[in-house]
């Protein structure tokens, strides 16, 4: 899938959300007895914003929209790992920061992201781990009165 | 004089010991928010917004302020020493700050550049003291036709120079005040398109939207192409010789008037300054050929107008409200957690803190310039943290500042949705700066309207019938135009294009 794809795919979803969120708002109302209802700023910026999404989709169709069309939308290769290993830590920590607490979820994202990005040198990769995990909850816990997630294990 | 007395009274509260820290560590995480490649000054700013909950509100906007400002400084390093701009504004600065880089010149590069950038605050900072009272006494005559007015002038100037299509900006610009229309109506006090989510009453939450706009997405940007060479260059002689710092003097003092007088117009950006500034210079020069060689000029005048440009932006945010940048934006919501409202009334209502900020502008560019002269060298080795640190020390502290804001995992969910949207979205040259400001100035604009019409009856010519608001509707009209007709460069276009 290259750019122009994506413009096309973002300009086609981009125009249904805009039908979408019309028809929510003339729901909320457009007009009432104090003036313009809750639902008259939205449809007209959704109405507006679904004329330029076709807009969009039809320059990406003619070709005719700036940038590189024909590069690629996904990274290939070290790139995709790279990009994915990151996206995957940041959701298990999203997933884990809770029932595991904030200590132990960044002892986990920041050594197994280290490890998937080919970081050089285990004991660098523990310390920084620790550091990040244990030496800033202590720094927002005890210093900046941040409270983070104890999480069910109590560390 | 009066505007002196309480600069006076707001040096008394700044120099005090906690105000001072405050002010010093703001500068030092601001010049490191500059100078890591991968975090932006606007995320920077966002991800560091939880380590000022405990602070008093003048407290934490001292800090805020100071990682804004001090990022400016930052960003100049890794244009000189790795070609790649720290933040937007340093884009300018690579051309010829990169070849005095590899000249051996480095250190004179980043010492010129902190020296004019230190001229150029100061600089803008006492206009501001001299042009913040009346124009907040200005602004107090504004209605509200006249605020919307101004904040859809100050919209059109972000659409308008961001990226290199015009429909795209707008289209941007659009999705950003529909996404600021989720929540409580702000009218009529009845949730919108929150479809039984609890956690989206409050709206969507502006912080993880910049956090992951500008902070997951280049992360993942910089994830596909980590490797970068850093120049190695002498970095002890900082001082220009003589000649250099004759040409440099001119050089600062025109990028100070041109970075401060376009500082004063919301929504201009911070790239425009130093573009002008730049081509002023060159223009100017008796031996333009040497401009892209490594012409002290190059840097010192975009460094300048940079700086100058960063400290008045601060301008219109203080005295009408106006946030001119994302990162503007995000202090502008670091000033409603802390229950404040930009604008002329923050004059009135809390003239000590407005004063006590100005006053700790001059002390944050004073400390600034001791950070980056003697210390350069030190900031300069923290370019060679391999990136998987980086990356990952980065996004880290995303996931920490989004889950600190409200103690909420939501708000990380929102900050990686937005993460992956905005990777896409920079991937397709859908610029972002329109969405961020459309978000936050969102509520303000609607409200600011349906107030007008209900003022009016419903009658839309309140909008033609007021002097001000109308040349200020006009001029967002020729703003757009302009775009649209291509007159501004292409160049300064791509550059505004994040």
């Amino acid at each position: 899938m290259n750019v122009r794809h994506g413009l096309i795919t973002a300009g086609a979803g981009l125009a249904g959300l805009s039908v979408m969120v019309m028809a929510v708002s003339v729901g909320y109302g457009m007009k009432d007895a104090l003036g313009p209802g809750a639902g008259f700023f939205s449809f007209w910026l959704s109405l507006i914003g679904g004329l330029l999404s076709v807009g969009l989709l039809a320059s990406a169709w003619r070709g005719t929209a700036p940038g590189e069309l024909g590069a690629s939308l996904f990274p290939k290769g070290d790139a995709a790992r790279r990009c994915v290993a990151m996206l995957a830590a940041v959701v298990l920590a999203a997933l884990l920061i809770e029932p595991l607490g904030y200590r132990l979820t960044a002892a986990a994202l920041v050594a197994g992201l280290l490890y998937a990005l080919e970081a050089r040198g285990h004991v660098a990769i523990w310390l920084f781990a620790a550091a990040a995990s244990f030496g800033v909850y202590h720094v927002f816990m005890n210093w900046l009165l941040v409270p983070l997630p104890g999480g069910a294990l109590g560390f | 004089m009066e505007a002196f007395q309480h600069l006076l009274t707001g040096f008394g509260h700044a120099l005090s010991l906690e105000y001072l820290a405050y002010a010093f560590v703001g500068c030092t995480l601001g010049t490191l928010v500059g100078v890591l490649p991968g975090l932006g000054p606007a995320a920077g700013t966002a991800i560091l917004i939880p380590l000022t909950f405990k602070l008093d509100p003048t407290g934490a906007i001292i800090m805020l302020a100071a990682i804004y400002y001090g990022a400016m400084y930052g960003g100049t390093i890794t244009s000189v020493l790795i070609n790649v701009p720290g933040e937007a504004a340093s884009v300018i600065t690579c051309i010829d700050g990169h070849a005095m880089a590899k000249q051996g010149r480095g250190g004179t590069a980043l010492g010129i550049a902190a020296i004019g950038s230190f001229i150029g605050g100061i600089v803008a900072t006492i206009a501001l003291v001299v042009v913040a009272p009346p124009l907040a006494r200005l602004g107090l005559l504004f209605g509200p036709p006249e605020f919307f007015a101004l904040m859809v002038l100050g919209l059109s100037l972000v659409t308008g120079l961001a990226g290199r299509s015009l429909l795209a900006a707008l289209l941007m610009t659009i999705i950003g005040l529909v996404l600021a229309m989720i929540g409580i109506d702000p009218v009529r006090g009845a949730p919108r398109f929150t479809f039984g989510v609890p956690e989206l009453y409050d709206g969507v939450g502006f912080i993880p939207v910049v956090m992951g706009l500008f902070g997951i997405s280049e992360i993942l940007l910089m994830a596909e192409s980590p490797a970068r060479e850093v120049i190695k260059t002498k970095l002890t002689g900082l001082l220009p010789s003589r000649e250099e710092w004759r040409s440099s003097l001119r050089a600062i003092w025109r990028g100070t008037g041109i970075g401060f007088a376009l500082g004063l117009i919301p929504g201009i950006g911070s790239i425009i300054p130093t573009f002008m500034a730049y081509i002023a210079e060159k223009r100017l020069s008796k031996t333009p050929e040497r401009f892209g060689q490594g012409a002290i000029e190059g840097v010192a005048a975009p460094e300048t107008a940079n700086n100058a440009y960063a400290n008045a932006a601060l301008i219109p945010f203080f005295t009408l409200g106006i946030p001119s940048s994302p990162t503007i934006a995000v202090l502008m919501g670091a000033f409603i957690i802390n229950g404040l409202t930009p604008g002329p009334f923050l004059f009135q209502e809390r003239p000590d803190l407005v004063w006590t900020v100005i006053a700790s502008l001059f002390i944050g560019n004073v400390i600034l310039l001791i950070l980056n002269l003697p210390l350069v060298g030190l900031w300069a080795r923290l370019l060679h943290i391999p990136y998987q640190y980086l990356c990952t020390g980065v996004l880290l502290f995303c996931v920490l500042g989004a889950y600190s804001l409200q103690q909420s995992v939501f708000d990380v969910w929102l900050m990686i949705v937005f993460g992956v949207i905005g990777y896409f979205f920079r991937k397709l040259d859908l610029p972002l700066a329109p969405l961020v400001l459309g978000l936050i100035l969102g509520p303000f604009i609607e409200k600011s309207m349906r107030t007008s019409l209900e003022m009016s009856g419903g009658d839309f010519s309140i909008f033609a019938t007021r002097p001000l608001c109308v040349t200020l509707l006009v001029a967002a009209v020729v703003v757009l135009a302009a775009a649209a007709l291509r007159l501004v460069p292409a160049r300064v276009r791509e550059a505004e294009s994040v």
